[in-house]
């Protein structure tokens, strides 16, 4: 048996080691923000207000992830919104992508940066010197209000030659996740600021100067061990293209917590929940209030929160419900590797698994919070030297 | 690389079972923990021992070699093969590869160059004598070991060999420049066909300028003359160098 309270702290340690650490979250702010500054300083024809700059996704969420390829750590994503005040009735998706991507190809340094124009996004690919690099990908888009303070917007979508809208609403998502996370939060921050500041005292002078988005509450810290376990599950197998997507690993999450404060209760109850859905896969029964949902024609629906038109699963029942059979295969190995392992005793076992489950290089960093660390060798190797070099010195 | 340096950490933890902490970042990966043996030596005494150490490897590794630190403190800081960045110095770098080049992995790194140093060490604290003797600090110690383990006649010769090789690589049918009149082939092919292959471009290059830089001091103080042929090639050398940075 693992103790729950030291698994715990195993937990949020591993959290934090795949986490953006402070000064590269600096980094980031101060890369995007001068992205923002370019675009809100360019001189556009097509209109005279303002127009917005704010980050989407993981990195507003918190619950950011350094992907893992191949087997080890790569460079770091993160989403922009670039909001054109334009009227989305009368400008053509195609203008505001060309719009915001002739802006960045103005500036030298981000023309050179600049990837191939993405299907809705422009990418700029930060390589950095302690190679720990960005990708920073800007979504141009249009003000799209379904009522009057909503803040949803239009964003644009290239297909082949052609672009047409799709609907998002990255600020409403925001504030459904605060939400959630609200009470836990409350309860954490002033520890974490604490504790940030103390460990990055350089970066951060005073505990007023930590910004909340550093503040890590146990269903982010959650949301990033699903996230990274699903990167090291998905990372060689061949079903990888139906893993699932961030959006759908954080919306469930948000749904299934309960203000937990502790990482381990958090991660194990809503891996619970998940759980219990996976009936779903066998029989169509449709459960009204759940968040996953099986629809009369077979097809699968996990709702945006705050937009139940666009379904996060749509794609589910393709290819004979292959998306939705490989979350719930990932899930029950969630379940074994990160929830039932507590149960374990051999602290071989133990390592095996959390290693092979999290990434050998993480895991091993911090065994030592939940299993001793063996300090003497039953066996000594025995070496022989035949021949030796001789000992230098520059 | 990266299955490989997996397959290499696994293969080390096998028989070293100490080293578990495995930490990776852009640049490296640190491998920490303990290491204990039992070394014996032939004429010599077994000894046993334990060292606490971080195993640093570069992410360009094998091209460039894993370094050492000893993290408890146990090996004294005025002894006199640690550099000053606070890694063991365990042979000159051209040695070191070609230790390493006999078993080339991470546990061969091990068992052939770190534990014959810290055996070396142990045996030197016990009783003020290196086992295996100890290369002289510096360029001063390059120099000498290729004037050593290639029978050179004299410093001159060293860095003649050296430019030949930064230059040329290995050409059998050449004059062998360690100023014999027989081709390589039939000279000092053998050695210098096997540092061209232990070599890195970085180690070769390194080893030129030390050992340039060495005999431009001694042929400024009139020590030692490099002859004008040999000047002239080292200036063609430089000159090409210059033009690829440019």
């Amino acid at each position: 048996m693992i103790n729950a309270i030291k698994y715990s702290r195993f937990l949020n340690s591993i959290a934090e080691e795949i986490d953006i650490s402070p000064s590269k979250y600096q980094d980031a702010v101060n890369r995007y923000e001068a992205v923002g500054l370019w675009l809100e300083r360019g001189d556009y024809e097509e209109f005279s207000d303002e127009l917005t700059i704010y980050p989407q996704g993981s990195f507003r969420l918190g619950t950011v992830v350094r992907p893992i390829k191949n087997g080890f750590e790569s460079s770091y994503d993160i989403d922009l919104v670039c909001e054109l005040p334009m009227d989305k009735e009368i400008v053509a998706p195609r203008l505001v992508k060309s719009i915001v991507g002739d802006r960045i190809k103005e500036h030298g340094i981000y023309r050179q940066l600049l990837q191939e124009e993405g299907k809705r996004c422009w990418t700029l690919e930060y390589a950095e010197e302690d190679g720990i690099g960005f990708h920073l990908d800007i979504l141009p888009a249009v003000p799209n209000p379904l009522t009057n303070a909503d803040a949803s917007i239009a964003i644009t979508n290239k297909r082949d030659f052609s672009y047409s809208w799709s609907a998002s609403n990255p600020k409403g998502y925001g504030v459904w996740f605060d939400n959630k996370n609200r009470s836990a939060f409350e309860f954490v921050l002033h520890e974490q600021k604490q504790s940030i500041q103390a460990r990055s005292p350089d970066i951060f002078l005073r505990v007023e100067d930590v910004p909340n988005q550093l503040v890590r509450t146990p269903l982010q810290r959650a949301i990033q061990l699903m996230k990274r376990h699903r990167d090291v599950y998905f990372d060689d197998r061949h079903s990888n293209e139906y893993s699932p997507i961030s959006i759908v690993i954080t919306t469930l999450a948000g749904h299934f917590y309960r203000s937990e404060l502790d990482t381990f209760t958090a991660l194990s109850n809503i891996v619970d929940r998940l759980h219990a859905h996976a009936e779903l896969i066998a029989n169509q029964s449709i459960n009204s209030t759940s968040p996953i949902k099986r629809t009369q024609d077979g097809k699968w629906y996990i709702g945006n929160p705050v937009n139940s038109n666009e379904n996060f699963a749509e794609r589910w029942h393709e290819d004979n419900h292959a998306r939705a059979i490989a979350f719930f295969t990932w899930i029950d190995a969630l379940n074994r590797d990160l929830v039932e392992i507590i149960k374990e005793t051999r602290s071989e076992d133990i390592r095996k698994i959390l290693s092979t489950s999290l990434g050998i290089a993480i895991a091993t960093a911090h065994f030592e919070l939940i299993v001793p660390v063996r300090s003497e060798n039953i066996e000594v190797p025995k070496i022989h030297i035949p021949h030796a070099a001789k000992p230098w010195r520059v | 690389m990266e299955d490989e340096l997996l397959n290499q950490i696994k293969e080390l933890q096998c028989v070293h079972d100490g080293l578990i902490l495995v930490r990776k970042s852009a640049s490296e990966t640190v491998l920490s923990g303990i290491l204990n043996f039992e070394a014996s030596v032939d004429g010599y005494e077994t000894i046993s021992s334990r060292f606490e150490i971080d195993l640093i490897v570069p992410i360009d590794y094998p091209e460039t070699l894993p370094c050492v630190r000893e993290t408890s403190k146990k090996i004294d800081s005025n002894y006199d093969h640690i550099n000053s960045d606070g890694t063991l110095c365990l042979a000159i770098p051209i040695e070191e590869r070609r230790v390493f080049s006999e078993q080339p992995s991470l546990l061969g790194f091990i068992n052939r160059l770190l534990i014959p140093y810290c055996y070396g060490y142990c045996y030197w604290k016990k009783y003020q004598i290196h086992p295996f003797g100890e290369a002289e600090h510096g360029f001063k110690g390059i120099v000498h070991f290729y004037m050593n383990s290639l029978q050179l006649k004299d410093e001159v010769s060293v860095l003649s060999v050296i430019s030949y090789l930064y230059e040329h690589g290995y050409r059998g049918h050449h004059r062998c420049p360690c100023g014999s009149d027989q081709i390589v082939r039939k000279c000092h092919g053998k050695l210098l066909r096997s540092l061209i292959e232990q070599h890195s471009t970085h180690t070769l290059e390194n080893d030129f300028l030390s050992i340039l830089i060495y005999c431009s001091e001694k042929n400024e103080r009139e020590v030692i003359k490099i002859p004008e042929r040999l000047h002239r090639q080292i200036l063609r050398i430089l000159q090409t160098a210059q033009k690829q940075c440019r």
